[in-house]
């Protein structure tokens, strides 16, 4: 039986980054990086180069980060990394195996050097090597793993000596599309079943909308968005898009006195509702001021259109956009 | 099978202690190779010499006088005599660490392997004091255990004789010779595997360090205090200095020392430059 975690887990497995930058050389990557993440499933999204990896890195310690500090599980970074790290499992996007060695002589090497007794390792090493599904191919040199067996093995590796947070980078990267689910499936058991923290680099947001609690938006080193992203709310809300000729002044007359409100564009309104009782008050609203509609559409603003628009448009502008559509706290930068 | 039928288990401590991740990484460097026949088999021959001098040892005291029909330094159990013996393992010390230290960095950089290593309770004296320990030893088991060995046997065969040289005051010296040369051979095949990605280079370079002494020869024919190019001689003439004998033509023991301290101060310098966590893999 698996303990419950309260007494498994450490009393602060919060991650606190204040005012975070980094530059390599003269090139700035992370500025002004501000979040406190609680032991949940985080997606880190940013598109290629926007520092996902170097945010991992610091929260790693591997990054001397002068001004800004980073505190994780506790223990400030720029001190006390080595004890933090005995909290953290890092799946690194490339590379990340061991040569001359099996899968379980790695794994059970790796949880030796997380601080396990020997013994303790390689059991252990059997065990996670079974979760991730590489029970029949733990003998085998690790060098000879398939695409989709490394990716397992590194989950393995991250995975045990038991930590309070996992950092993934890109844990999808090269899967084909079974692999990439039945790896999510993983992620996702450990995240939402098994009490771990996970941060989730990946410029997919699928993966993110499969996984995660919250997400982080990075840009050029600048931190968009945290955001918690709520899957009902997705469903719940929903923006009308409306067309017809009449009194417009009646009509949103009437659509205010629904606590809807309007915003009309140049052809069309739009109006931010409910997705299921929505139709029936926008139609009341029409009867009521004499508006003949002639197109009333649903138009679904997805998580990937407004991760788009938020690293496509200038930060303050698309900033709390996304918040808008997760209903959740946003804007924490 | 699904997730939920495998489940996860969390770590369920069983209350033993840990070893320090220096000590992990030492016995998986020394164990691993240890597998390997061919390894073993250059083992064995290069205890060979060690066997001969035994040999020699044992039936010139059994001949008794006509042990000096046989003289010079195979029967010689002083300490000038060992440091002999140290020279003449050097190629073994050459062709070991070529096999063994070469891949000890440079495999850990081919997959990006560092960024395991340094996400995990450990810094970078843990990392290169485990991969040190991994070519001492290798070192340790040409040249000190052979030493060690004769000096056990030399002490048996000659009935006590000469006890207290052979059991203390020989031992200690060529300990302390021993960890002192070995920790700058083992530094710098270190240092050269932490270069490059491809274990071929990383032991060509080691050969063309050894490969030294033949250039300081020629170059001293026009200035014999040139040998001080010589790599290995280097650690051969510091010899002199704890074992006694005759020092290299040209070239004070104590400067060798000096050179042999450059070359620990180089070594490490490149270790702390080159081995980074953050690796970029091509």
């Amino acid at each position: 039986m698996a303990r419950p975690q309260s007494e498994v887990k450490r009393p602060d497995r919060a991650i606190r980054v204040q005012d975070l930058t980094y530059a390599y050389g003269a090139v700035p990557v992370l500025k002004n990086v501000s979040f406190v993440l609680e032991a949940r499933s985080i997606g880190l999204l940013g598109p290629n180069g926007s520092g996902k990896t170097t945010l991992l890195r610091a929260l790693l310690g591997h990054l001397e980060v002068a001004p800004g500090s980073v505190s994780v599980l506790g223990h400030d970074m720029a001190r006390e990394a080595r004890l933090a790290r005995r909290g953290l499992g890092w799946m690194p996007e490339r590379g990340g195996i061991l040569p001359d060695m099996s899968g379980v002589a790695m794994v059970a090497y790796l949880g030796e050097l997380g601080g396990m007794p020997a013994t303790d390792a390689l059991q252990r090493s059997h065990e996670v090597l079974n979760y991730v599904g590489l029970a029949d191919e733990r003998y085998r040199l690790a060098d000879t793993y398939s695409q989709g067996m490394r990716q397992r093995l590194k989950l393995a590796q991250a995975l045990v000596h038991d930590p309070d947070w996992l950092f993934l980078d890109e844990p999808t990267a090269g899967l084909d599309p079974r692999g990439r689910l039945a790896l999510l499936d993983l992620v996702n058991n450990l995240a939402r079943d098994c009490g771990f923290g996970v941060i989730l680099s990946t410029h997919l947001l699928a993966d993110v909308k499969t996984v995660c609690d919250e997400i982080l938006v990075l840009r050029d080193g600048r931190l968009l968005d945290h955001a918690r992203v709520d899957a009902d709310a997705e469903k719940q809300t929903a923006v009308f898009v409306l067309e017809g000729f009449g009194d417009l002044d009646a009509f949103a007359a009437a659509l205010t006195a629904r606590t809807l409100v309007p915003v009309f564009e140049e052809r069309t309104i739009l109006v931010a509702t409910d997705a299921v009782m929505g139709p029936r008050f926008i139609l009341e609203a029409a009867s009521e001021s004499g508006f003949a509609l002639r197109r009333l559409q649903r138009r679904t603003e997805t998580l990937e259109d407004l991760f788009f628009k938020l690293v496509d448009e200038s930060g303050d502008e698309a900033a709390g956009a996304l918040s808008a559509l997760t209903g959740g706290e946003g804007g924490e930068r | 099978m699904p997730v939920y039928e495998r489940g996860y288990r969390h770590w369920e401590h069983s209350g033993k202690s840990a070893t320090p991740p220096w000590w992990a990484i030492a016995r998986r460097g020394i164990m691993g190779p240890l597998k390997r026949r061919g390894l073993l088999f250059l083992l064995v021959v290069a205890w060979v010499p060690a066997i001969v001098k035994g040999g020699i040892l044992f039936f010139t005291y059994k001949m008794g006088e006509l042990s000096k029909l046989v003289g010079g330094e195979w029967t010689d159990v002083s300490a000038a005599g060992f440091r002999s013996f140290l020279e003449w393992q050097m190629p073994w010390v050459l062709i070991i660490l070529a096999i063994i230290g070469s891949g000890l960095i440079t495999k850990d950089r081919q997959e990006n392997g560092l960024a395991l290593y340094f996400a995990r309770p450990l810094g970078l004296r843990d990392y290169v004091l485990g991969k040190g320990l991994v070519t001492l030893f290798y070192y340790f088991a040409v040249t000190l255990f052979p030493v060690l060995a004769l000096c056990i046997f030399g002490y048996l065969s000659t009935q006590g004789a000469t006890g207290l040289e052979m059991l203390v005051v020989i031992p200690l010296k060529t300990l302390v010779y021993c960890i002192l040369a070995g920790t700058s051979f083992s530094l710098v095949i270190l240092a050269l595997s932490s270069l490059g990605t491809r274990t071929v280079f990383v032991a060509l370079w080691w050969v063309l360090l050894f490969a030294t002494d033949g250039l300081a020869d020629i170059m001293a024919m026009f200035r014999p205090e040139l040998r001080v190019l010589d790599f290995a001689g280097q650690h051969v003439n510091m010899g002199a200095l704890f074992l006694g004998g005759r020092p290299m033509d040209g070239v004070s023991p104590w400067i060798s020392l000096v050179m042999v301290a450059l070359f620990i101060v180089i070594a490490c310098g490149i270790l702390v430059r080159r081995i980074r966590p953050v690796e970029v893999v091509s």
